[in-house]
């Protein structure tokens, strides 16, 4: 038998391994690339600018209504939000697979 | 305790009782012994740190919520992402701090489907026993957040009764020891009688799960009290 806590570690492992995943799912659904407004002529068009190969690429989008572009705003925020939490799951998944090499029963 | 975990929990509450939700909503789990704490009001009363991210609700069925709270959308911006666990289809809101989820009391026969929450969005796992826990509840104030718990006295028996249950050997040693702390700490803060009504209030059959539970914990001060 594992020590409670290897336990406890084991049993969060697993989670933070298919947290990596939910997370990773959720990114692929938000649309890509952030919201750019230009001004011309005393009306505001709004593109989408999306990084490809190193390139940022903007793609028409029209004047968007103020929902409309709340919502690519909202999702900029979220995707931002979930790299950020992304970047700490790997970072438990590293911590935890090193805590659990250990032969010891803790 | 991680302060950012922590803080995450008490926004998740917060939340909660903004939406009129925490009065009609057990917290159960791990996250009872830490407030509990509050409950005793004793400086020495402390229990063991070591608990895994799960933060559970129990919900009555039928359900006494009304007002449809989209919960998955009201955590949303806080990171939460909705999981599915399993094949059956039930619902989890992960967090890499936190891990949600709301659980029923399994009726009849029972069932491997989740039972649905719609005016929660949300679904919920049910379970043997965890009636007991909605029973006798306590509500402590934290941070002027109101928090409904089972009582400690229901709370550990509850313990002792799935621990023999558990598939998982180092999760029932810990449900196990918990059990035996919380019961201790009531005889400590004078509240024995509550132990015995705890106990007297479940069928006989559980009570012998929970006897064999005490014997194989060696709290023979506790089995003396139920004796």
């Amino acid at each position: 038998m594992k020590g409670v806590i290897k336990g406890v570690l084991a049993e969060e492992l697993e989670n933070s391994v298919r947290m990596k995943k939910s997370y990773e799912e959720a990114l692929g659904k938000l649309p890509k690339g952030s919201l750019a407004i230009r001004k011309i002529r005393g009306h505001e068009y709004c593109y989408l600018a999306e990084r490809v190969g190193g390139k940022v690429r903007y793609k028409y989008l029209g004047k968007l209504s103020g929902v409309e572009r709340q919502k690519y705003v909202e999702a900029t925020k979220i995707r931002a939000k979930y790299r950020k939490l992304l970047s700490q799951v790997k970072k438990q998944i590293k911590f935890l697979k090193g805590s659990l090499r250990g032969k010891q029963a803790i | 305790m991680e302060s950012r975990q922590f803080e995450l929990c008490l926004e998740v509450l917060r939340r909660f009782n903004k939406e009129k939700l925490l009065d009609k909503i057990i917290l159960i789990g791990s996250w009872c012994l830490f407030f509990y704490q509050y409950y005793f009001k004793k400086e020495n009363v402390r229990f063991s740190a070591i608990k895994t991210r799960d933060i559970d609700f129990l919900v009555d069925r039928p359900s006494k919520i009304r007002g449809p709270v989209d919960v998955p959308e009201l955590l949303k911006d806080l990171g939460f992402v909705v999981q599915f666990k399993g094949n059956k289809g039930y619902l989890k809101l992960d967090h890499p701090e936190l891990i949600l989820e709301f659980l029923v009391p399994e009726k009849g026969r029972g069932t491997d489907k989740p039972y649905p929450l719609p005016n929660l969005g949300m679904n919920a796992v049910p379970l043997r026993f965890i009636s007991f826990l909605s029973q006798n509840t306590i509500q402590i104030k934290y941070q002027n957040i109101p928090i409904i718990m089972p009582h400690p006295a229901n709370f550990a028996l509850h313990k002792l009764i799935i621990f023999q249950r558990r598939i998982k050997k180092e999760k029932a040693e810990k449900d196990r020891k918990a059990a035996v702390d919380v019961l201790s700490a009531l005889i400590e803060c004078g509240e024995s009688r509550s132990i015995i009504h705890a106990y007297n209030s479940v069928p006989e059959k559980w009570r012998k799960k929970i006897m064999k539970g005490l014997r194989e914990s060696e709290a023979n001060e506790i089995i003396a009290l139920l004796s």
